[in-house]
């Protein structure tokens, strides 16, 4: 025995039969299939196609493969599109509490195509939507991340929304932040963890 | 450097994002090293302050900025051997395994990304045939990709400086290389077990081919990725390798930051990830 080369591709599709044309439509159907290696390859190559997004999201609400599931999210967020970025908003709302982390990552790839939507999330009635749009602004690379969290800590009625806010303040906020947080602390003067959090905020803002 | 001195709030500021973008966990005692390569950088971008370079790195949509000073951070440089504990792990635990549940005799597939000059692919042949009795009984195919096609053609002349051999013991030398100048060039019969091709990780044309491997090796290259470069280059190398298949990242990188797709495997030389048996 010993080493041996054979070319990369020797063992590849090229030599399987294909079931699928891979053509859009041909895509489609395979995004169907019962074979997860199929659909990861049609979430894939699913990205070259028109309405792409849409298909996705809805197999994304049926997939049961982890796998699968992974390649899809990921192929929305690089079409991230119209379609794409409120299909994972929706995802906020789901009861499935790996596909609301799998949406939050998603979208905190997506600086400019989650921006414009932004002021709605935190505006949500939903309390845990609210708090999902802050766990989005934690990595979100935009210049506005601060001053929705101001916005946050300034009119947020719901302690848990405030806090989540307030912590990533600590981290990415300014001078700008000081006097909101002062505000916040005296207008939940009787939650310790506020206290904390908001000491905690401002003496890492003083340090700056 | 004393005219931007880092504070320690600032410090632990940075530490938290930058561990939290790359996986990498700088220790206090690490406070200099990072701390010269900030300033090296607030001072290249024309920033003044950390926190006004701080504000560039994390709010930069193209991520250049994080890029550069990520490559600044990680000290890039390979060599024969390079972090041998894997290579005892592939041996005495990885290959045992892999070996017990192959129903054929096809051969064992390797795919080692980035080739860079060669170092690693070589080093893998070389530890295979120094410690690894089952070479006698199976074929190994060991496939070895970079996007840099002159680093892949200096890979293949396989002519390396005293500091690339500098951890291979003198007797391997011996045996293996022939002086070449102030160099030493690797055998025609190692150089020619590994097939080196072109590949650029995060083009689907590229990887579509690459298939059925064993073992991918990637070690210290995800790290200078952005997110999403990484998590796409994780499920390709999830189709890449064969259900049960094992994935060894550098000693900093953590597929688990970038992907649930794998299982950790914490074997006594070293943490692999690898991919369900039962997957398909």
């Amino acid at each position: 025995m010993a080493f041996i080369k054979k070319s990369p591709g020797s063992e590849t599709l090229a030599h399987e039969e294909r079931r699928f044309a891979r053509d859009c439509a041909g895509l489609a159907l395979e995004l169907e299939s019962a074979d997860a290696s199929e659909r990861r390859w049609a979430a894939r190559d699913l990205a070259d196609c028109p309405d792409a997004s849409a298909l996705l999201l809805s197999r994304l609400q049926r997939e049961d493969d982890a796998s699968v599931r992974e390649l899809i999210l990921s192929t929305l967020t690089r079409l991230g599109d119209e379609v794409a970025v409120l299909g994972l908003v929706n995802c906020l709302r789901s009861e499935n509490a790996a596909l609301r982390n799998e949406a939050i990552e998603c979208m905190k790839q997506l600086p400019d195509e989650v921006a414009p939507i932004m002021q709605c999330l935190l505006a949500d009635a939903d309390a845990d939507v609210r708090i999902f749009a802050v766990n989005v602004l934690e990595s979100l690379c935009h210049p506005e991340v601060e001053s929705w969290l101001i916005q946050v800590i300034e009119s947020d009625a719901q302690v848990n929304v405030c806090a989540t806010a307030v912590d990533l303040l600590g981290e990415v906020g300014s001078a700008a932040a000081r006097d909101a947080l002062l505000r916040l602390k005296a207008r939940f003067a009787d939650e310790p963890y506020m206290q904390f959090a908001t000491d905690l905020a401002l003496k890492r803002l003083a340090a700056n | 450097m004393a005219d931007t001195p880092i504070s320690e709030e600032e410090f632990q500021k940075f530490r938290e994002f930058f561990y939290r973008k790359t996986g990498i966990q700088f220790e206090s005692s690490k406070r200099y090293f990072v701390d010269k390569r900030l300033v090296e950088r607030i001072e290249a971008t024309g920033n003044d302050t950390f926190r006004s370079y701080f504000t560039m790195l994390r709010f930069q949509a193209s991520g250049e900025e994080l890029q550069q000073l990520t490559n600044l951070m990680t000290v890039n440089e390979t060599y024969f051997f390079r972090e041998e504990y894997q290579f005892k792990c592939l041996v005495d635990s990885i290959l045992p395994e892999i070996v017990a549940r192959k129903s054929s005799r096809s051969p064992i597939r390797i795919w080692v990304i980035p080739s860079s000059s060669g170092e690693e692919p070589y080093s893998i042949a070389l530890y295979l045939l120094e410690h690894w009795a089952g070479i006698n009984d199976w074929d190994i195919e060991i496939i070895s990709s970079d996007i840099d096609t002159r680093i892949l053609a200096q890979a293949r002349q396989g002519l390396y400086s005293q500091r690339a051999i500098q951890q291979l013991p003198v007797r391997m030398l011996q045996k293996y290389f022939s002086r070449v100048g102030d160099g030493y060039q690797l055998c025609d019969d190692i150089r020619s077990a590994v097939e080196f091709t072109r590949v650029n990780l995060s083009e689907r044309a590229d990887t579509r081919a690459y298939r059925n491997f064993d073992i991918v090796f990637c070690r210290n290259l995800l790290i200078y990725f952005d997110d999403i470069s990484r998590k796409t280059a994780a499920e390709t190398f999830y189709d890449a390798l064969n259900p049960g298949g094992f994935i060894l990242l550098g000693h900093s990188e953590s597929m688990s930051r970038i992907s649930s797709l794998y299982k950790v495997r914490k074997f006594p030389e070293a943490i692999v990830y690898q991919r369900s048996l039962e997957t398909r």
